[in-house]
């Protein structure tokens, strides 16, 4: 080796480093690139080919004798066949969907009114504050569905305190009703006829439109609460970027502070903005901890989402095929929403301006840092229902 | 030169300390699965509570001492959820409860081992217990033991009540008339889990039932006239869930005092005396319908995976287990009724108080089980919550379309 | 104007001390009623002050139930996967940011896609690879997958681009090689993403659930997690024991609470990570 390098000396070493540039750039990515490839994109690719096949759990799906291809039925079974099968995942769509509706915006908002809260310039003591709201963000989702289906109850903390205002609590965890349902039926009204016949999903107009049940109000209190702390860091990050003097104006004098904030401030957070829609319709159709910690309550039934039924086809209903079909309808799903939400909310000037491309070197608000920063945090905090990788 | 020597150098430490990592998190695998010791066989069980775990312990230990064969006793904290998984890892318990519920889809999915048929004991359980765990008219596993369900009573609110034993109820009005004098302020008269293994009784009683003939009849007359008489009970205020009283099962209802009777099974015994030793109580045999006595019996029995190489050990194991001697000193430590007709009869000379238990062993039935037939009997007791407001009739078409559309995939 | 702002002032403060309250109370709840009585917990479900304070639910946790056992386990993978996921993510972000190598955009393209695809969704297919792995049920299985995640690699790219790089060129002068100068130049300078990436990883791995649920099913096997929710859940027969879920819910918390308190500011931070600059 000492022989060859002398007279050439300068053009081969910068070959070299390079070289050894490109051989330490593959070496230095592949313990990770290992990792993504077997424990995400294999496990993609193997399950599309289970969702197409009738395999029941036993042994490998791949090279199996008893493993047959059977096209489309799996995905039909939970959409087109009139069977439970396909009930129970349309009331699965529907219960999730209603946690989508409800914990999207109202975190969002919390998220921002508390980010503008604790940004005042004036407000003392902003660091309890700022604990305060982030510390439930740091638990586990499992400590948190402990502590809430204590205090909620039938004669738990949030009853108690309702009985101070003279309101009678429900049993909370207990009640399946759709909360919609409720409201009509106070005003004395109900079904309205045709409303029960199975609909889309084998799902009635009437449940459709029934809302969340009183149960199912827990788990979405539950999801505010324990998310609104990480967005209100991120929005707290966008309106530090933009400078905290826009938002100390819009508070100063009522309906002058009121504009200024809807017509200056929120369209300079619409990056963060983004970041926290799509991180919240993300998370909200995952949900899975809590609904599997609920299984066994009695309005179990109107908590159910996709994730955990597909978890639940799996393994003990012995139907991973139909486990599969699910998990890629889910995954389109989500997608779609995605996809509708940032449609909606781009602006012209900036049509297509992919999701992670960089706006600034230093721009807090930009939507890739952020969905980075949001999705680490959510993932460890009890959110996020999913496997790291 | 230095520079590149140096890179390569570089590269290695830094490939190395990849592989290290990764092989670090590697080596520290394979804890999982067969324990400490990867000879001995493995019992999964769900236990009631300390006093079956350490029961079955004692059993295996004694089974050890005479084949010198290692066993490690594993407590499932959702058995019915552990097996779906360990069979679906490919990596089943040697042995472990089998459920009444869950028996009929493993074996339609060659997942058990028919071991059963060909063992001397084969013709001693109750009939009932082997037509449970039979699949094509053999039968498959040996029957652990067996409940069934009874009519619980707190003898202090029956007393405090004014009722005196010869008001027992052995009919549906006396049962309701008793359940509304039990009923006071804290107090509701009768409380059992709103779920078809307790509501299917009454089904029973009425002379209906879920599947007749092998024919579903999920809708049938006398299946709405029970879940009427319930609904009954409900709208008189007498009748409660276990949730609605903020009680977990009806056992903890009970125990707090919050129901006078309960309907359920022998393993109330071993709650009530952990958790609330100073109620006292007496089981009578479930009260007479229109068409006179029923009640459901549970039973687990003894798995075994279909083609284990540790199944010879394992049905030795079984063996041992299931004789009545063993059987006896299970009864003795938790409860449970012998599933032998022999052992059965020793047990209700012991214990005089279960007595009305083995009583429904006459006249009991097992509750449907057939495979696909859980998914569709949970969806029934989601809806039994409802049933204070719902409609019988509607209730029990939805049922039938579903066991239908179950059931014809058996066939 | 005075009057107005001062005003204002008072109207906020008390909507954020209610909300703090709503916040907090919870938590001082839980460990107020993890020394109560079964009863007590059910009767006086607000008080924060128990009224005969009992270690009964931490004693019935510590004899009843394996808790030593999932604690331990929850240690051991928390550290492998909080190790591992550092140190391949900074490998993979300086990768990324600094070395030129054909195929780099592309593995970038592949890193952020893969940031998108929702995991929950993963959760049976991987299940189903690491069957076919023989990594089913071993700690193996359960660490592994989490050793890397995509987010944490995009926070160290951007932390890297955001070091100057000609301090690094200095050290190459000099003679030091790729891994040298990333490990002993680079990686001390990226200090601050390093600890934020620690603590996430941290409480992401501690708090994992949904993956331990499907890559093991040994009790032996059980994390505080999984442990712990098979109490929460409960099962025919255990009853409420709300003192006792509770006590387990307060002592898997006191881990990350402590974290939490001690790199308070380094979590509250803002501006950290890759976007510091």
């Amino acid at each position: 080796m000492a022989t060859r390098a002398p007279a050439t000396a300068r053009a081969p070493r910068r070959g070299s480093t390079r070289d050894g540039e490109s051989r330490a750039g593959w070496l230095f990515i592949s313990p990770a690139l290992i990792i993504v490839g077997v424990f995400l994109i294999a496990p993609i690719v193997l399950a599309l080919w289970v969702s197409f096949t009738d395999w029941n759990g036993r042994n490998s799906p791949l090279f199996n004798d008893n493993v047959d291809v059977i096209g489309l039925d799996n995905y039909a079974a939970i959409t087109t066949d009139d069977r439970l099968t396909r009930d129970l995942f349309g009331r699965a769509i529907r219960n999730n969907l209603f946690y989508v509706l409800l914990v999207v915006p109202l975190q969002t908002a919390l998220a921002l009114f508390l980010a503008v809260q604790v940004n005042r310039r004036l407000l003392k003591a902003k660091g309890f504050f700022r604990t305060a709201f982030y510390f439930p963000s740091v638990t586990s989702s499992i400590a948190i569905t402990g502590v809430f289906l204590f205090l909620f109850q039938a004669s738990g903390a949030v009853n108690a305190v309702l009985a101070w205002l003279q309101v009678d609590g429900p049993n909370w965890m207990a009640d399946p009703r759709g909360i919609v349902h409720v409201v009509i039926g106070a005003f004395g009204g109900g079904e309205p006829g045709g409303w029960d016949a199975p609909g889309f999903l084998g799902v009635s107009a009437w449940e459709w439109a029934a809302g969340p049940s009183v149960a199912q109000l827990v788990l979405i209190v539950m999801a505010v609460f324990t998310t609104s702390g990480t967005f209100m860091l991120l929005f707290l990050a966008g309106l530090q970027s933009i400078g905290a003097e826009v938002g100390e104006a819009a508070l100063m004098d009522g309906a002058n502070a009121r504009q200024s904030f809807f017509n200056v401030t929120l369209p300079m957070l619409r990056p963060v903005l983004f970041t926290v829609l799509t991180l919240g319709l993300i998370g909200t159709w995952q949900v899975f901890d809590q609904v599997y910690l609920t299984r066994g309550t009695p309005a179990a039934a109107t908590l159910t989402s996709p994730a955990y039924m597909a978890y639940d086809q799996a393994f003990t209903e012995n139907e991973p095929g139909i486990a599969a079909a699910i998990a890629f309808v889910l995954f389109l799903i989500i997608i779609a929403f995605s996809l509708l939400q940032r449609f909606v909310l781009c602006d012209r000037d900036e049509p297509s301006r992919p999701l992670l491309r960089r706006r600034g070197p230093r721009t807090i608000a930009s939507a890739d840092g952020g969905v980075a920063q949001g999705t680490a945090r959510l993932r460890a905090g009890p959110t996020e229902r999913g496997t790291g990788g | 030169m230095t520079l590149r020597r140096r890179q390569g150098r570089a590269l290695q430490i830094a490939g190395v300390a990849g592989v290290a990592a990764l092989a670090l998190a590697g080596c520290s695998g394979g804890g999982g699965g067969g324990g400490d010791d990867a000879e001995a066989l493995q019992v999964l069980i769900g236990t009631s509570g300390d006093a079956e775990t350490e029961a079955v312990q004692a059993a295996v230990d004694a089974w050890t001492e005479e084949s010198g064969v290692p066993v490690e006793v594993v407590v499932a904290s959702d058995l019915g959820q552990e097996l779906a998984q360990g069979f679906a890892g490919d990596i089943p318990p040697d042995l472990f409860y089998m459920s009444w519920d869950q028996f009929q889809t493993y074996a339609a999915d060659d997942y058990l081992e028919p071991y059963a048929a060909g063992l001397d004991n084969a013709g001693d359980f109750y009939p009932a217990l082997a037509d449970t765990f039979s699949y094509d008219g053999e039968l498959v596993c040996d029957p652990k033991d067996f409940s069934t369900l009874g009519l619980v009573i707190n003898t202090d609110l029956w007393a405090a009540a004014g009722l005196t034993d010869a008001d027992v109820p052995t009919d549906w009005d006396q049962l309701a008339s008793v359940a509304q004098r039990l009923t006071t302020g804290d107090t509701v008269g009768l409380s059992m889990g709103a779920e078809y293994a307790r509501v299917g009784v009454f089904m029973e009683q009425a002379g209906g039932g879920l599947l007749t003939d092998d024919e579903v009849t999920a809708d049938s007359p006398e299946n709405v006239e029970a879940l009427t008489y319930l609904q009954g009970l409900l709208s008189a205020g007498s009748l409660a869930w276990p949730t609605d009283l903020g009680a977990g099962w009806g056992g903890e209802a009970f125990g707090n005092g919050q129901a006078a009777m309960v309907i359920e099974g022998p393993w109330i015994s071993g709650a009530l005396e952990n958790d609330f030793p100073d109620v006292q109580y007496t089981v009578a045999e479930l009260p007479a319908g229109p068409s006179g006595q029923g009640t459901f019996t549970f039973s687990n029995c003894w798995g075994i995976p279909e083609g284990a190489d540790t199944a010879d050990d394992a049905t030795s194991l079984v063996e041992f287990l299931t004789s009545d001697e063993q059987q006896l000193a299970f009864s003795d430590a938790f409860g449970v009724i012998p599933s032998t007709e022999t052992a059965a009869a020793t047990y209700a000379e012991t214990y005089p108080e279960s007595a009305a238990f083995v009583a429904g062993a006459e006249y009991a039935v097992s509750p449907i089980a057939f495979p696909g037939a859980s998914e569709v009997v949970g969806e029934f007791n989601t809806v039994v919550p409802t049933l204070a407001t719902a409609d019988p009739q509607e209730i029990l078409a939805t049922l039938q379309g579903q066991l239908e559309d179950a059931y014809s995939e058996v066939e | 104007m005075r009057q107005r702002l001062s005003a204002g002032l008072v109207a906020g403060y008390v909507v954020l001390v209610l909300l703090a309250v709503a916040y907090l109370y919870p938590f001082l709840i839980s460990v107020a009623s993890s020394f109560k009585t079964d009863g007590e917990a059910v009767a006086e479900p607000l008080s924060l002050i128990p009224q005969t304070p009992t270690f009964a639910a931490y004693e019935r946790l510590f004899t009843g139930t394996d808790i030593g056992l999932w604690g331990v386990n929850s240690v051991f993978v928390t550290l492998c996967v909080t190790l591992g996921r550092v140190f391949f993510d900074s490998l993979a972000g300086y990768a990324l940011s600094r070395l030129r190598f054909r195929g780099r955009s592309a593995m970038f393209g592949l890193f952020i896609g893969v940031m998108a695809v929702p995991t929950v969704v993963l959760m049976v297919p991987r299940f189903l690879v690491l069957k076919e792995l023989a990594l089913y049920d071993t700690y193996a299985g359960m660490i592994i997958p989490l050793l890397a995640d995509a987010a944490g690699i995009f926070i160290m790219k951007q932390f890297f681009d955001s070091i100057p790089v000609s301090i690094e060129e200095a050290a190459r002068i000099d003679g030091a090689g790729v891994f040298r100068t990333f490990w002993s130049v680079t990686l001390p300078m990226a200090a601050p993403a390093l600890v934020t990436l620690t603590i996430l990883s941290f409480q992401g791995s501690w708090n994992e659930f949904a993956h331990f649920v499907v890559s093991r099913q040994s009790p032996e096997l059980n994390t505080l997690t999984t442990g712990v929710a098979s109490l929460v859940s409960g099962q025919l027969g255990s009853g409420s024991q709300f003192p006792l879920k509770l006590a387990a819910a307060v002592l898997m918390t006191i881990p990350v609470a402590l974290v939490f308190f001690v790199f308070q500011r380094r979590i509250m931070s803002t501006t950290e990570g890759g976007e510091k600059g």
